[in-house]
């Protein structure tokens, strides 16, 4: 009988190492720093080939679109700074001039690349005005 | 009308303050005249919470818009039953449904178990009463569903946003709180049965068929949710680990795990902590998942509106909640110890635990994962997020291996399984996993999460299809009837357990669903007229583009021809939609061509008229159609186990079987293909602000025109809002703070009129503090009147303790704790 708590924790310990280490290192892959484009434009250098999620504004009238192809090429700011941006794929209905976006992909030094299906236009909100819009992803 | 269901809603919180008091005083005192008291009061609580309803339902199809809620998500152009819908459209009707399912809810439960669990009763009616309390109360000071317009009220509604103008929408909230609610009823037991003492597994019973209800419904709505989302918006997927999803489905797991254990309890004694702390963990979750979407916690593609006051107050209830619950567990636990250990890991008991184990630790993952932005924001202040991939990543394996268990479950036998039975049990499930691997491989399946999938759901069906034959024919040689005959007689005379193998079936056929997600195939192209595209073994051709209109709405369709390997298959029209007046935000309106096999989905991402180009998004999404019929197999297994309670009360079945029919109706509904029914709704454009101040600044300020009725400068729509705007964009613009431009308006009005809300300083701070010392002081009184009213009885009759000998119910409970002393 005495052995009986020991062993529970013995086992609790094997599995909360086993998850511990497991979720640390899924999570190191996983994870993608959000970030508004004012804190990134800072020092853009420093954040040269990470993943992240951009968080701006679609500077009006910036959006081009090659004829007959997917490829977009449009900037995005918030706070006075901008980024350019590269995206080929579908971008969602609320995706236009003045939308708030957030946009997946990795930050090189001519801009912006956006993963595939990573343009995420937000809406305000599901219960308030405003569409629940979801960039298409697979 | 609308001061009327303020009034209503004061009266409520009155009344359940006094249920609360009454009950909790009458089971210290053992009055049952106080206790009979609580009672009435508590359906007072439903029948006023119904007529609170009816208002609102009566304002909305009255288009009455002096009511700001009603005026903010209906307008009169939208139909009658959208109308209705409207009442749980938005956040502070949604929590008045909340509180009226609850209230209906409860007084059922109370009800049907008045006779038989008496001494629990008072406490169970303290517990959902206080529940209700903590809502209206968050109704009354934050979120009045009935408050006004102070000045003339707006001529028509802003009407409710057109993607939830849908089928699916209107019923999906609905099923999804009937499925928390209910979750609050086995927790109020639960409670009840550790503040009485009186633990033994006679308040599982009151309460299983209550989880059982809830579970069905949560697993109802969060198909529908699926389905909403598959059809409505158009990326050809269905379940994207969004927080709004997940927090339908923390509360889930922990339900499931909870009808598991449930199990072991009845059978073998053991697991009794655990149970009573996964009743509290679920209902626990229930409320952190509406907190986690109505507060703003977790940012989200599709976010609620952030609100610190309101995470406050859900902060506050849930330290309550689980302080007191694991207060009073930890309290009881001597008299919890489990009545057998575990005798060997290979049981039918072991194999529960595992499962629970699994499902526990899903919810946690989920948990984690979903507040891991908000997490690493508090930790290391820099916001980091974890996208699907991560999800799915963690909650593969352990969805596979849980569809294992559910096969190796059942073959195990109580207590201990031994070598021989291990055997004769397992021999036909893994030969047919063994076959049906061997198969995908020869047939060259290449994707391994899907081929295991297929494999453990042979290994699933080949357990359950001989459950039934092997009980089939015990019971054919018992009764001599025929194999079939034999089959229903045994499903009719243990329905629990065969009904829960129905489930298990239809879980089966939704992980069927789920594993063809590994087979999709996705092709965008751009298409000239006549020009085609192969995916898979489908073609679709292009024909042409056509641009239509009627009285709501312009329509580009693309006319497409689809081919199965060069047959023509027939036409599908994927378009976008412009609502009049809402030509900015069109609607995609996904074409489906749906079969068992495979749903051909195709999506108009994007047109060009002057060449008649269109750009198409086609997925192929194999077996997706299962996870829906699935799901109508689960609810008829849950209505065949949720039978027995038929017989013992009549109350009971009521719900249970109109529902499964109810429910099988509605599944024949749904692949129908029933359309979004958009409406116009009136709404301007307005300019989107271009920070944060800046965004906050349009709700605090106030537009000053006099005709309007107070709106915000952000919500309202004329010349001088617009003008107020620009204003408040230059003074952000130019460097002023939130104090500065507050300062600016009270200058330039001379009071604080146009401030939304009094600043928070000063003698301001008594108008923001006064409901909640209201609320405080109400809490205080309660907690005073109730020990007051305990102690009056004890008072009256000092010397006189309650003899045990007249009550033999009480002898047995006396002599049961005095045996626990020796």
């Amino acid at each position: 009988m005495k052995a009986k708590p020991i062993k529970i924790a013995a086992t609790a310990a094997v599995f909360v190492v086993a998850f511990g280490g497991l979720l640390y290192s899924t999570l190191r892959e996983g994870t993608e720093y959000y970030k508004h484009v004012d804190e990134v434009m800072i020092d853009p250098a420093a954040w040269h080939g990470k993943r992240l999620q951009l968080h701006g504004y679609v500077v009006d009238d910036s959006i081009f679109v090659k004829p007959s192809t997917l490829e977009y090429r449009f900037q995005i700011q918030s706070n006075g700074k901008v980024v350019p941006a590269q995206y080929k794929g579908v971008v969602p209905d609320t995706f236009k001039n003045g939308s708030e976006v957030v946009l997946k992909g990795r930050l090189g030094p001519d801009g912006f690349a956006v993963e595939p299906n990573g343009v995420m236009a937000k809406c305000p909100s599901k219960y308030e005005a405003g569409p629940a819009a979801r960039a298409p992803k697979s | 009308m609308p001061s009327l269901g303020t009034f209503l809603l004061l009266t409520t919180f009155v009344v359940c303050s006094y249920a609360v008091a009454a009950s909790i005083a009458g089971a210290r005192r053992r009055s049952q005249r106080l206790i009979e008291s609580g009672i009435g009061a508590f359906y007072l609580v439903a029948a006023l919470m119904t007529v609170a309803s009816a208002v609102i339902v009566h304002a909305f199809v009255t288009d009455n818009y002096a009511i700001r809620y009603v005026q903010r998500y209906s307008d009169s152009a939208q139909p009658l039953a959208y109308k209705i819908a409207s009442y749980w459209g938005g956040l502070d009707g949604s929590i008045m449904f909340w509180v009226f399912l609850l209230s209906v809810f409860g007084a059922t439960a109370v009800k049907v178990n008045r006779e038989k669990h008496r001494e629990l009763i008072p406490w169970v009616v303290a517990v959902i009463a206080a529940t209700e309390m903590f809502f209206i109360f968050l109704m009354v000071v934050h979120n009045n569903p009935f408050s006004t317009f102070l000045t003339p009220p707006p001529a028509d509604g802003r009407g409710l946003n057109p993607l939830l103008q849908n089928f699916y929408m209107a019923i999906h909230p609905p099923s999804l709180y009937v499925g928390f609610v209910a979750m609050t009823v086995p927790f109020a037991f639960g409670i009840a049965a550790l503040a009485t003492g009186q633990v033994d597994d006679s308040w599982l019973r009151a309460v299983r068929s209550w989880t059982m209800i809830g579970w069905l419904f949560l697993s109802f709505g969060l198909t529908l949710g699926m389905l909403w989302a598959y059809e409505e918006l158009g990326w050809g997927g269905f379940w994207g680990w969004d927080p709004v999803e997940n927090a339908g489905l923390l509360p889930w797991f922990t339900a499931t795990a909870f009808l598991h254990s449930v199990m072991v309890q009845e059978r073998r004694g053991m697991l009794r902590v655990w149970n009573v702390t996964l009743v509290i963990v679920t209902f626990f979750l229930t409320i952190f998942g509406t907190f986690m979407t109505r507060s703003g916690v977790v940012q989200s593609v599709h976010a609620f509106g952030e609100d610190r006051e309101l995470a406050l107050l859900f902060t506050i209830f849930m330290a309550v909640i689980l302080s007191v619950s694991f207060g009073l567990l930890i309290y009881r636990l001597p008299l919890l110890r489990a009545r057998h250990e575990l005798d060997s890991w290979i049981s039918r008991e072991a194999a529960f635990l595992a499962n629970n184990w699994i499902l526990l630790f899903s919810a946690f993952f989920v948990l984690f994962a979903t507040m891991f932005p908000t997490l690493s924001e508090a930790l290391r202040g820099e916001r980091l997020t974890v996208g699907p991939t991560f999800f799915n990543t963690w909650m593969l394996p352990i969805g596979l291996i849980l569809l294992l268990l559910t096969g190796i479950g059942p073959l195990l036998a109580w207590r201990k399984s031994t070598l021989s039975n291990l055997v004769q049990q397992f021999l036909w499930p893994s030969t047919a996993a063994a076959i049906t691997a061997v198969a995908l491989l020869v047939f060259g399946v290449r994707v391994w999460s899907s081929g295991v999938c297929f494999a453990f759901s042979a290994f699933v069906f080949g357990t359950i299809t001989q459950e039934f034959i092997r009980g089939a024919r015990v019971r054919q040689g018992a009764t001599g009837t025929g194999l079939l005959t034999a089959m229903i007689g045994l499903v009719a005379r243990s329905k629990r357990r065969y009904g829960g193998y129905i489930v298990h079936v239809g879980i089966v056929l939704m992980f069927l669903g789920f594993a063809g997600q590994g087979f999709q195939q996705e092709e965008t192209v751009v298409l000239k007229p006549a020009q085609q595209v192969t995916v898979g073994h489908f073609t679709i051709r292009h024909d042409s583009l056509s641009v239509t209109s009627d009285s709501q709405k312009q329509m580009i369709t693309g006319q497409v021809t689809l081919f199965e390997d060069g047959q023509p298959l027939g036409a599908l029209e994927p378009a976008k939609w412009f609502f009049n007046k809402h030509e900015q935000d069109p609607t995609t309106e996904v074409a489906i061509r749906r079969s068992g096999a495979e749903d051909v989905y195709v999506v108009l991402a994007g047109y060009e008229v002057a060449s008649q180009s269109a750009t198409y998004k086609i997925t192929i999404n194999p077996l997706v159609n299962w996870i829906w019929i699935g799901f109508g197999v689960m609810a008829i297994g849950t209505g065949i186990a949720m039978l027995p309670e038929v017989a013992f009360s009549f109350a009971m079945a009521r719900i249970p079987s109109t529902a499964t029919t109810s429910l099988l109706v509605l599944l024949l509904l749904l692949p129908a293909g029933l359309r979004a029914q958009h409406s116009e709704n009136p709404q301007e454009v307005l300019v989107a602000p271009k920070s944060a101040l800046e965004r906050e600044m349009q709700k605090e300020i106030i537009c000053m025109c006099g005709t309007c009725g107070r709106k915000r400068i952000g919500e309202c729509t004329c010349a001088l809002a617009a003008r107020m705007r620009e204003e408040v964009s230059r003074l952000v613009a130019g460097g002023k703070s939130r104090e500065e431009i507050y300062q600016y308006y009270i200058e330039k009005y001379g009071s604080q009129e146009p401030l939304a809300s009094p600043i928070n300083k000063g003698f301001n701070r008594l108008a923001w503090l006064f409901p909640y010392l209201i609320g405080a002081s109400g809490a205080v009184a309660i907690a005073f009147v109730a020990v007051r009213w305990s102690h009056r009885d004890e008072q009256r009759r000092p010397a006189a303790p309650v003899s045990p000998a007249g009550n033999p119910e009480l002898q047995a409970r006396l002599d049961d704790e005095l045996r626990d002393l020796d």
